[in-house]
């Protein structure tokens, strides 16, 4: 007698040893999929991980682990002894220097423009929010062509500022609809409490607005981070020299390479995602919080 | 405090996740419009948007089109059958490659709101595609799939005497497939993450209240969870398949849109007649004919957005 | 509502679009009192000191500033492409393919300067194939100029691992003397190398590639050559697909090709392999031989002496027939494009380093994997031809002592484009992939050609 619909209260004994085998299968099938998920997520990582240690020309080995590990790609690197990477440190800086500001440009534009049109309703705001969507209407991908050719037109080629202008335009929109519903969430009164108190909105934006935002800010953030250190083909076209590049660029230039020097170009990638890695692991829990409504505050 | 009574709480409500509409009150007191210099600061705050707006968007789109305007490019795109190819390869990645991804997702954000510590562990190691940069895991996963010395074929090898498939050398369906498996090990992380944020924003006492009501499992799932994810659900599909058109770094290193340019789309396609072959304005008009998919998409996202503000 | 905003925020519009106007001369103007080059990252790091050196002299000597940047090779010819469409070039340029990707298109619509007031004086010099190689069409003026300034050359040479031959129980000493004999050769090695434990190992390198942007079609059209086909296109830009010998050598040349991969002989990659895959094959000893440009194979090994030494570096055998076979030539300099901003001091630089003594020495610093345009520089620095270094002995002879043709695309910039699009990689792919006939194959790659031909008519006035 295994009803489906009952009084509640009502205890139904049969269903006890039931429930407790399903519960025991659940959780065995969980396991289960808790090791294929790590397998599958962590196996281009454990490649790219074994490529790295590796000595030279071992890569073409037929073993599934390091035989002989060593760090000393990951030396040569650091040290910028072999020649693709003489000037790797000054592009890290490149590379840092973008993600920064593109997080600082983005979260800049996107939170006063969702304070205009969120909190101070802007009249006709809508067509900046239907603008925002429309920038996604092209894929930055094919952007990238006239894009390569109007920053020629400007001397801006080799310039790491058309790269942080391409990454805070796509990252943009994104964020001004994440502000705009997480701040849909904050109530309005505060604001108006202090536009009675005689704030005046740059005042408004800066004591109630932004601190108030700070979880949607860190997710915000971190996400035009990663989107910064995750882009690959603006970086490309727009930086060519050695001292304009990113790492990004460095490593698609170890494939020229005649040397197979993998292991080496995995070291720089390994290094290169420490970053981005360490980024999100600590601002994970923010992050969650900033992506939801920030409310079942019932 | 005037202003104060009636404030609403919690916006996230069961009448549809998410939709948020203004009360009464409130809608009073913006009516008037701002005035003065509260209009001006408004305005000032919009205009760097704006700004980058019209320069980096704007101008860059009005210039592809002008770039892609003239028919007989369209013509020479038609007869090339590697144009024909990436048509239906661009096709395929997106219907397979999104749907199969945000299915997964869906399902995945599902059992990561378990509450054992060891699940949320899982969590922090699952984001890991995500996080690592693009480049380098597509790099390696290019590597392992290689059929001389990459680590997949070696495993079979190894450990099972298998001589493994090419995944990437000859067959353009295996190739076209390796390349979706890597789309969707690198994004679905990030669509999992958002879907479990909509989850946790479902509130408790619904799932609490169905129980009561007799429903387990699935059985929640249909009439609770999906019913207030649905839209967020197809906001994701549009968003990714937006993002998704554009993928070129996928295919660029993990199969390089061979074997012999057979797994190409459009996005790779477009680059190649740009730069390799040398002729841009092929390469706009060959991204260009994206758009009669692109344009109802966002259309379709902007009523979306517009009628019912949803978590992303 | 305040329609005084309203103005404001067209003002500030206005003020940012003025801002960036007022920007963009002066971004431009700042290039204008030095000379800007582009160069292409060597495939050694000795090439890239070497130059670094040689405009460091010139500063020094001219008292002209250089703004030198060395761009990686395929990031490099990206930016060119870009740069001459849209005008915003630099003043001096070279790439290591110019001459097959970049001169013979914008030659053909005059958008190189011409070079000739600094080539000419050495045309006597200059090997009869180099001063073929460097004129290009420009179908403005309607005569051939030196629209690349060339001050060096290369062919390719066959690379192959002697030791593994030795291995396998040859001698290379045995190896034939004709074209396909010579191919057919190294096939049983494969097996017997195989048995020996070399897992995954392919006798033959052979880029039969559609990606690129250089190995396939070059390897393509030696194989042309080699089966008789000189006459594909003559020096006045035509065509002859329908001689007999022509068809015939392209039939056979993908007979042979095709043949090879589907009997195991290449690595099933080869299909996608760029340029630089082959030579990554070549050092994880994957496959046994390789024809490949220049003799960067062996010269990213320099520095392990062991595999510098098993490698071994072979020029061109005969003909099926018998005949000599000619090798392909290729120029390579410096070219610039009008629109440049310092037109007297890029020229000065290039007239500079194509002095003989000033590109001998740079060329020797790179290691010899270019070779010099004049014949009397190797004959006379004896270097060049020194016991010492058989495979820099074999690379020369092949270049600049043997008979050699300049590539096809010099003659018609239409064979630039169709290299461009891969025609043949992807005939070869079709015949491999889709069961094509050779016969159908080579007929429809002569329509796709035929049809890019049809755009570029040479008229000899």
């Amino acid at each position: 007698m295994s009803a489906s619909v009952a009084t509640p209260g009502r205890i139904r004994p049969r269903r006890t040893k039931n429930y407790r085998l399903r519960a025991w299968v659940t959780e065995g099938l969980c396991i289960l999929l808790g090791v294929v998920l790590v397998i599958w997520s962590v196996l281009p990582i454990y490649n790219m991980i074994m490529v790295a240690v590796q000595p030279h020309g071992d890569v073409f080995t037929s073993s599934t682990y390091p035989v002989n590990p060593t760090l000393g790609a990951f030396w040569q690197v650091i040290d910028e002894s072999y020649w693709y990477v003489e000037h790797f440190w000054h592009q890290y800086y490149n590379s840092l220097y973008m993600g920064a500001m593109t997080v600082f440009l983005t979260l800049l534009i996107a939170s006063l423009t969702s304070f205009a049109v969120g909190r101070m309703r802007i009249r006709h705001g809508w067509v900046i929010t239907n603008a925002a969507l429309l920038t996604y209407v092209i894929p930055a991908t094919f952007l990238s062509i006239p894009f390569y050719v109007i920053m020629n037109d400007y001397g801006m080629v080799n310039n790491i500022w058309a790269v942080i202008a391409s990454l805070v335009t796509f990252a943009t929109p994104y964020a001004i609809f994440i502000f705009l519903n997480y701040g849909a969430s904050i109530p309005m009164e505060l604001d108006e409490a202090a536009r009675i108190d005689g704030a005046s909105p740059i005042q408004v934006y800066w004591r109630i607005y932004l601190p108030l935002m700070a979880p949607a800010m860190v997710a915000v953030g971190t996400y035009a981070l990663l989107l910064s250190w995750n882009e690959f083909l603006y970086q490309y076209l727009l930086l060519s020299s050695d001292r304009s590049m990113t790492v990004a660029v460095a490593l698609a230039q170890f494939l020229n390479s005649d040397e197979s020097p993998w292991n080496i170009m995995m070291a720089t990638a390994i290094i290169y995602a420490m970053l981005p890695v360490a980024v999100y692991y600590m601002f994970r829990s923010k992050m969650s919080a900033g992506l939801t409504m920030g409310g079942v505050k019932g | 405090m005037d202003g104060m009574q009636g404030m609403q709480t919690a916006p996230a409500l069961p009448q549809g996740a998410g939709t948020y509409t203004l009360p009464q009150h409130r809608r009073r007191l913006w009516r008037g419009g701002l005035h003065g210099t509260e209009y001006t600061w408004a305005v000032a705050f919009c205009i760097p948007y704006m700004a980058i707006f019209l320069a980096f968007v704007i101008y860059p789109v009005l210039y592809g089109l002008w770039m892609g305007h003239s028919p007989a490019l369209y013509e020479q795109l038609w007869e090339d059958p590697i144009y024909r190819m990436s048509i239906v390869n661009t096709i395929i990645y997106l219907a397979v490659g999104v749907n199969v991804k945000l299915f997964f997702a869906l399902l995945l954000s599902g059992f990561f709101m378990r509450k054992q510590l060891w699940v949320k562990g899982l969590l922090v190691i699952f984001v890991l595609p995500w996080a690592v940069p693009a480049l380098p895991t597509f790099l390696s996963i290019h590597w392992m799939l290689n059929s001389q010395w990459g680590l997949l074929d070696n495993m079979l090898w190894n450990w099972f005497h298998i001589d493994g498939p090419q995944f990437l050398d000859t067959s353009r369906w295996l190739a076209l497939g390796s390349v979706i498996v890597a789309y969707i090990w690198k994004w679905m992380p990030f669509w999992t993450v958002i879907l479990l944020a909509g989850r946790m924003a479902i509130p408790q006492e619904l799932y609490e209240s169905a129980e009561v009501d007799g429903a387990t499992g699935i059985r929640q799932f249909t009439h609770v969870t999906f019913p207030l994810l649905a839209n967020l659900y197809l906001i994701c599909t549009l968003l990714s398949t937006i993002f998704t058109m554009g993928d070129f770094t996928t295919v660029y290193f993990v199969s390089g849109g061979g074997p012999a340019l057979t797994t190409n789309v459009l996005a790779t396609l477009g680059i190649r007649d740009a730069y390799t072959v040398g002729q841009p304005d092929v390469g706009m008009a060959a991204v260009m004919t994206a758009l009669p998919l692109l344009i109802p998409l966002v259309l379709i996202l902007m009523r979306k957005m517009r009628t019912a503000e949803v978590q992303l | 509502m305040s329609y005084l905003s309203r103005r404001s925020v067209l003002q500030a519009t206005v003020g940012l679009a003025a801002g960036g106007a007022l920007a963009r001369p002066y971004i431009a103007n700042a290039a204008a009192t030095t000379a800007s080059a582009w160069f292409t990252q060597g495939f050694i790091p000795e090439e890239d000191a070497a130059l670094k050196q040689v405009v460091a002299n010139y500063e020094k000597e001219s008292g002209n500033k250089i703004d030198l940047s060395i761009v990686p090779f395929a990031p490099l010819a990206q930016k060119i492409i870009s740069a001459i469409s849209t005008g915003a070039v630099p003043d001096v340029m070279n790439h290591d393919i110019a001459d097959a990707i970049i001169i013979p298109q914008n030659a053909w619509h005059d958008k190189l300067i011409d070079l000739s007031d600094i080539s000419k004086p050495y045309a006597a010099e200059f090997s009869s194939t180099v001063n073929l190689a460097a004129q290009y069409w420009n179908n403005v003026t309607k005569k051939r100029g030196y629209y690349l300034a060339p001050f060096k050359t290369a062919c390719i040479p066959f690379h192959i691992w002697g030791d593994l031959v030795e291995e396998a129980g040859y001698k290379m000493a045995d190896a034939p003397k004709t074209w396909t004999a010579f191919w057919d050769w190294f096939k049983p090695m494969q097996a017997k190398l195989r048995d020996k434990g070399h897992r995954g190992f392919y006798a033959m390198g052979l880029q039969i590639t559609s990606t690129g942007p250089a190995d396939g079609n070059n390897m393509f059209y030696g194989q042309i050559l080699a089966h008789g086909g000189k006459n594909f296109m003559t020096s006045d830009g035509k065509a002859h697909f329908d001689d007999p010998q022509v068809k015939e050598a392209v039939i056979k040349s993908i007979e042979f090709t095709t043949s090879a991969y589907k009997e195991g002989y290449v690595p099933p990659g080869a299909l996608s392999w760029n340029d630089a895959d082959d030579n990554n094959a070549f050092h994880a000893k994957t496959i046994l031989m390789d024809f490949d440009g220049t003799i960067s194979t062996e010269l990213a090994m320099i520095h392990n002496k062991k595999n510098y030494d098993a490698a071994v570096t072979m020029g061109l055998p005969l003909g099926d027939a018998g005949q000599p076979t000619p090798a392909q030539l290729g120029a390579g300099g410096c070219f610039m494009a009008k629109g440049c901003k310092n037109e007297a001091v890029g020229k000065d630089f290039i007239k500079y380093i194509s002095q003989p003594k000033v590109a001998n020495g740079y060329l020797k610093a790179g290691l010899g994997r270019w070779l010099p345009c004049m014949p009397s520089i190797v004959k006379n620095d004896s270097w060049w031809l020194s016991d010492s270094d058989p495979h820099r002995k074999a690379y020369v002879t092949e270049g600049l002592l043997g008979p050699s043709v300049p590539f096809f695309y010099v003659y018609n910039p239409g064979v630039a484009v169709a290299n461009a699009q891969q025609v043949w990689g992807q005939m070869q792919a079709n015949v491999i992939r889709n069961g094509t006939k050779p016969q159908d194959a080579a007929e429809q790659g002569f329509k796709q050609i035929q049809t890019i031909l049809d755009q570029y008519k040479i008229v000899q006035s």
